[in-house]
């Protein structure tokens, strides 16, 4: 079936909670209620016609500081070998969806890593727990606002040194948002002294 | 569950950096009884046993860390713990421009960074709608993906055979690989990290007389494959070893979205480069080798190994082809100066690396820098398999379950 | 019991096999490599260490800009009006002092970038691969031809003619006000 025919099956199905379909882009994507999330994947899944039995992929991602998250999976059909992807909405504060962990078991995984790296609570995940960093981390990191946290059991984490103050480079305009990972202050053509030892 | 319970600190470092350790016995006590508890609500019995299993474990290819719960020598579970080699590359790459993200796509796949260049590179053309490449370029590319898969697979076969105790295959691996490595690095300068595919083109053209060194290079290396398979592959006693073992059926490899030989070692006759031809595979005459069951059940351990042995030789077939076939011309000429795709475009490309699919998907924002790029890695979806396929079996085994997924952490932790 | 006899019997063939293989190799040429004592020839246009030919630097920014893991720091100072740099031997003509140059051979993942960019051709990486160092800050690597105090007494001038030419305009700009305040008060 052609993504529009995909479409149109799904927009009879549930109506309202279609938002909108856009077949104009590169993959094909339709946007969702995140209400009707759990019951659109259901749907594509398990209908006759639609048959996507492979996850393909299923991300995060933030549409900037202030504004929402969002959510998008990509699907294939073995047998019928046609794809679509579905994408959702969530609120920035306290953003919650169904997981489909259910239906495709390698969801399980994609989702433990939105959860992680974007702070989307997938209900009815049987283990929903940080999976690439640590279970005590602060804070979100693919989120745009994200601030990285100071310290992290007495290691510090922004890397920087305790050198002398040295700016010029770091003040050059295009480099600015890099500073925050690769800081490091050197005096101009003179041999770079630590000042004193970085607090553990 | 298990998790929660030894994540309780028995000692911190405070602010000033001090170690501070909790030796109260009531904590003690707690911690015991903590663990009492939990054991039996997930309905395990006094006599099991919790083993870690890695990080610094030298079948585990890697920094992986699997907790793993035995009756004795069964495998009951294994939760695989991830994140010791995470440097989120994602973060990263919404700083930096596109084509700058080239060298951090190497150090994903590092067995493999050809492939990782070109999947992300697919995907910014498909971003771009850059679709008319010089012909040169995309041979050239194919050529380096190709190789990269050999050189890639002869590591995973070799590491395969050491963790089931055969260390002579994994040094002859190893003299093969590092012949396609001179190859890269008379190619890019680089040996690991290449750097060498770019948006657009190539970061240099074929040096002279490489496309014969490339041909000897084959020549010598498939007498070199049969030897191998005398060596390892018809070995009885590494059949035996691995060809009951790991069990995958079809259908749980899909639920699971495995790709890759894991997927086809099951049966599933599936691969991008036929199936949803990228670059110019559609050109070429090669199979798609699928795990038979020889020995054993179909999707075992050793079909998995089986299909990385096939694999190689479709490989050797395209390059044949791909070296006989390679046109002259200008690798520069299609580099776009800058890019910049529209504002809110996205795109997801998936192409085949050695390890499974590799796919990228990226949002632009409008500038010269992506808002997001996410890498859906091959070794992150099939390592969560490791569960799967080695409950209820013995924990020697797991060593080969691994090592027939054949995981590099680089991708699985990003 | 047929099938015990038949698994050894399988078993040592498919050894022997391998001994075959391995006991001709015992013949063939080694491969490998005393490696302090030999070395490989390395191709050309390997990619090892960075050098900086700084007489033909023009202080383009353009390596700093483009190195994705930012290990390249440079300092230029505006050369006067009077003063002749001269020309680099591709021909750019040299228009800043260089007075800092580091490379930091630490941070950089050799991807050969900077060396692409360059319009001189200036910075180009060698085949010195053996660079290991007992002190971190050993591994920044200096390439500016300025001695130290040359080079801050440089950045000073810069910054007292920059403060004087500001300082200037602003006297200027209040010159220009107060004259516009007095039309108006006219
Ligand atoms: S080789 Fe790459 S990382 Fe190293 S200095 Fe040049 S641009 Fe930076
Ligand atoms: S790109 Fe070349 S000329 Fe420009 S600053 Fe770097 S080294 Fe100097």
């Amino acid at each position: 079936m052609t993504p529009q025919d995909i479409a149109d099956k799904v927009q009879k199905q549930f109506g309202d909670a279609v938002l909108e379909f856009d077949a104009e882009a590169l993959d094909p994507v339709i946007k969702v209620n995140p209400e009707a999330w759990f019951d659109i994947c259901e749907f594509l899944k398990t209908d006759a016609d639609l048959e996507f039995d492979n996850l393909v992929c299923l991300s995060g991602f933030d549409y900037g500081a202030g504004k929402e998250l969002g959510i998008i999976i990509h699907l294939y059909s073995f047998p019928k070998r046609h794809s679509i992807a579905v994408k959702a909405d969530l609120p920035r504060e306290n953003p919650r969806i169904r997981s489909i962990e259910s239906l495709w078991r390698t969801a399980d995984w994609h989702e433990r890593e939105v959860f992680d790296l974007y702070g989307v609570v997938f209900d009815g995940h049987p283990d929903l727990r940080r999976i690439l960093c640590p279970d005590d981390w602060e804070g979100y990191p693919l989120r745009k606002d994200y601030e990285v946290q100071e310290f992290y059991h007495g290691i510090r984490v922004p890397y920087k040194e305790d050198w002398e103050e040295f700016d010029t480079f770091l003040k050059n305009p295009r480099r600015g948002h890099f500073v925050f990972q690769f800081e490091r202050t050197l005096p101009a053509n003179g041999n770079a002294k630590p000042k004193e030892k970085p607090s553990p | 569950m298990f998790n929660n319970i030894f994540k309780k600190q028995r000692y911190y470092f405070d602010s000033e950096g001090l170690l501070v350790v909790d030796m109260s016995p009531s904590s003690a006590v707690h911690y015991q009884e903590a663990v009492q508890a939990a054991t039996q609500d997930a309905g395990f019995s006094g006599e099991d046993m919790v083993i870690n299993f890695g990080p610094q474990h030298p079948s585990t290819h890697g920094v992986l860390r699997l907790e793993v719960v035995l009756e004795g020598e069964l495998v009951k579970k294994v939760t695989p713990h991830l994140g010791y080699l995470h440097r989120n590359f994602e973060k990263h790459a919404e700083y930096i421009p596109y084509n700058e993200i080239v060298p951090y796509t190497d150090r994903l796949d590092y067995l493999a960074a050809m492939n990782m260049n070109l999947g992300y590179v697919l995907a910014v053309e498909k971003l771009l709608g850059l679709t008319e490449l010089p012909e040169r370029v995309e041979y050239i590319r194919v050529i380096c993906a190709e190789f990269n898969r050999i050189a890639s697979h002869l590591m995973a076969i070799g590491t395969f055979g050491l963790d089931a105790g055969a260390i002579t295959p994994f040094l002859w691996a190893f003299r093969d690989r590092e012949k396609i490595l001179d190859l890269f690095e008379w190619l890019s300068g680089a040996r690991m990290l290449y750097n060498y595919i770019w948006v657009g083109g190539v970061a240099r053209d074929l040096p002279d007389g490489w496309v014969e060194k490339a041909k000897e290079f084959l020549d010598y290396f498939e007498p070199m494959m049969v030897e191998f398979n005398n060596l390892l592959t018809h070995n009885h006693i590494f059949i035996e070893r691995t060809a009951h073992i790991g069990i995958l059926p079809a259908d749980v490899a899909i639920n699971y979205a495995a790709t890759g030989p894991v997927l086809r070692g099951s049966g599933v006759k599936w691969d991008l480069r036929r199936d949803q031809p990228y670059s110019i595979y559609d050109r070429f005459e090669f199979d798609i080798p699928v795990g038979e069951g020889m020995y054993g059940p179909v999707g075992s351990a050793f079909d998995r190994y089986w299909v990385r042995i096939r694999e190689i030789e479709e490989s050797v077939k395209i390059l044949r082809q791909a070296l006989d076939q390679i046109p002259e011309g200008d690798v520069f000429e299609a580099i776009p100066r800058k890019i910049r795709p529209p504002a809110g475009k996205e795109a997801y490309f998936r192409s085949e690396a050695p390890r499974g699919e590799i796919g990228f998907y990226i949002r632009s924002n409008g500038s010269d820098i992506p808002d997001r790029v996410k890498c859906r890695s091959s070794c992150f979806v099939n390592i969560s398999l490791i569960d799967e396929i080695s409950r209820g079996q013995l924990v020697a085994d797991l060593v080969i379950n691994i090592g027939s997924i054949d995981i590099v952490l680089g991708e699985v932790d990003r | 019991m047929r099938t015990y006899f038949r698994n050894v019997y399988r078993s040592l063939i498919t050894i022997l096999i391998g001994m075959r293989q391995t006991w001709r190799h015992l013949f063939t040429p080694s491969v490998t490599l005393q490696y302090p004592h030999e070395k490989w020839d390395l191709p050309v246009g390997t990619r090892q260490q960075l050098f900086v030919n700084i007489d033909d630097c023009i202080g383009c920014y353009k390596c700093a800009r483009i190195c994705p893991v930012d290990c390249i720091y440079i300092d230029t100072v505006k050369a006067k009006p009077d003063e002749d740099l001269g020309k680099a031997s591709t021909g750019n003509p040299i228009r800043q002092h260089v007075v800092r140059f580091d490379i930091d051979m630490f941070k950089c993942c050799y991807c050969n970038f900077c060396t692409t960019v360059c319009p001189t051709d200036c910075i180009y990486m060698t085949d010195k691969y053996e660079t290991s160092v007992y002190d971190r800050s050993n591994g920044i690597y200096h390439f500016s031809k300025y001695a130290p105090d040359y080079a801050a007494k440089l950045i000073v001038d810069e910054k007292e003619a920059e403060a004087a030419k500001a300082a200037a305009r602003a006297a200027a700009k209040e010159k220009a006000m107060a004259a516009k305040k007095a039309k108006v008060a006219e």
